[in-house]
């Protein structure tokens, strides 16, 4: 019997409240020591791969997170039968174990922010050649020209960096105050200014959520986007060991190599 | 059912695809069973809902915002 996987919880008792998952079944709690695997029946059927498959295993885990602490699982984690999740879980029990209690009563906030970096660069680039208009080259050789021109381009990314960078500085003052934890990705590409994510204590949502309005009011004017998107189950801030790790015994050690055998038959060694 | 997910909190698939497919716990036990369906199915997701800078890109007008389209 194949066992869908949801999430890790911090109780080993049963759930009361009748919860559906993937296929309409109905999921359960699988005890190991103090904690627990919620999972479900499944038949692995092609309608469970879909938008909808996606959105259950979502609400799932949304629901568990009203009573329980939860480390989400990924989308289409799949076990094969009770032993197969107890020897996970046996493996695993410590790192579940501190991240259960690190993000207890903690929630996920995603933050996008978009810039408009047409603009800033095109200010950058006018202001770069207003004050170096009275600046002139003598000999104004191909060679010169070709330096000139990539030394400019290196001064107006190098202020378009740092513009960012005050920017996001300012911005992440805000919400750092109510944030457990934080991760800040910078420029993902020229418009995506910031992609962040923030642990934030259930206690401090509503300040959380008012830091966002007052950074999000004075810049939408100015050609910025802004997107929120929260409360989430704390999906960024699960930390753990690489599996090499946790090779401890030859049947771990066994079981990852027919994993990396079948990767090798499939092709599949890049997930 | 799932209104329950994307109306509350005001969020697209994308937002919740980000999360559901690349993090969490991840561990190797699903690839014992499903790692060709994982593999394709995160593969298959990814580049059909591809990213919001891409989506923009693809229009090729001034952003709007995942959010903004939702409602």
């Amino acid at each position: 019997m194949k066992l869908y996987t949801y999430s890790i919880i911090d109780s080993s008792k049963q759930i009361t409240e009748p919860i559906y998952g993937l296929e309409g079944a109905c999921v359960y709690n699988i005890p190991y020591c103090d904690i627990g695997a919620v999972v479900s029946e499944f038949t692995e059927s092609v309608q469970s791969k879909t938008e909808d498959g996606v959105l259950a295993h979502e609400e799932v885990i949304e629901r568990l997170m009203e009573s329980f602490a939860v480390l989400p699982v990924r989308f289409h984690t799949v076990f094969d039968g009770r032993d197969g999740i107890l020897s996970m879980m046996r493996s695993y029990y410590k790192d579940f174990r501190n991240n259960l209690d690190r993000l207890r009563n903690k929630v996920e906030f995603g933050i996008k922010v978009i810039w408009p970096s047409d603009k800033i660069k095109e200010h950058l680039i006018n202001t770069y050649k207003k004050d170096n208009e009275k600046v002139s080259i003598p000999d104004d050789s191909s060679n010169k020209r070709f330096i000139k021109k990539k030394f400019e381009e290196y001064r107006i990314d190098e202020e378009f960096e740092k513009k960012a960078n005050k920017f996001i500085k300012v911005m992440d003052m805000f919400f750092s105050k109510f944030a457990a934890e934080k991760k800040l990705k910078k420029l993902k590409t020229e418009n995506l200014l910031l992609d962040g994510v923030y642990l934030v204590e259930r206690g401090k949502q509503d300040d959380f959520k008012e830091a966002f309005e007052h950074i999000k009011g004075p810049h939408t004017g100015a050609g910025f986007k802004f997107l929120f998107s929260g409360p989430w189950p704390p999906y960024n801030f699960v930390i753990l060991p690489k599996k090499s790790d946790l090779l401890e015994d030859s049947e771990q050690k066994d079981l990852f190599d027919k994993v990396i055998q079948h990767q090798d038959l499939v092709g599949a060694d890049k997930i | 059912m799932h209104n329950v997910v994307t109306k509350s909190k005001d969020v697209t698939l994308l937002e919740v695809l980000d999360r559901v497919l690349e993090k969490g716990v991840i561990i190797s036990g699903d690839m014992v069973i499903s790692v060709a369906d994982v593999d394709l199915i995160y593969l298959g997701l990814k580049v059909l809902l591809s990213s919001v800078e891409t989506m923009e890109k693809l229009r090729g007008s001034p952003f709007i915002s995942p959010m903004q389209e939702a409602r």
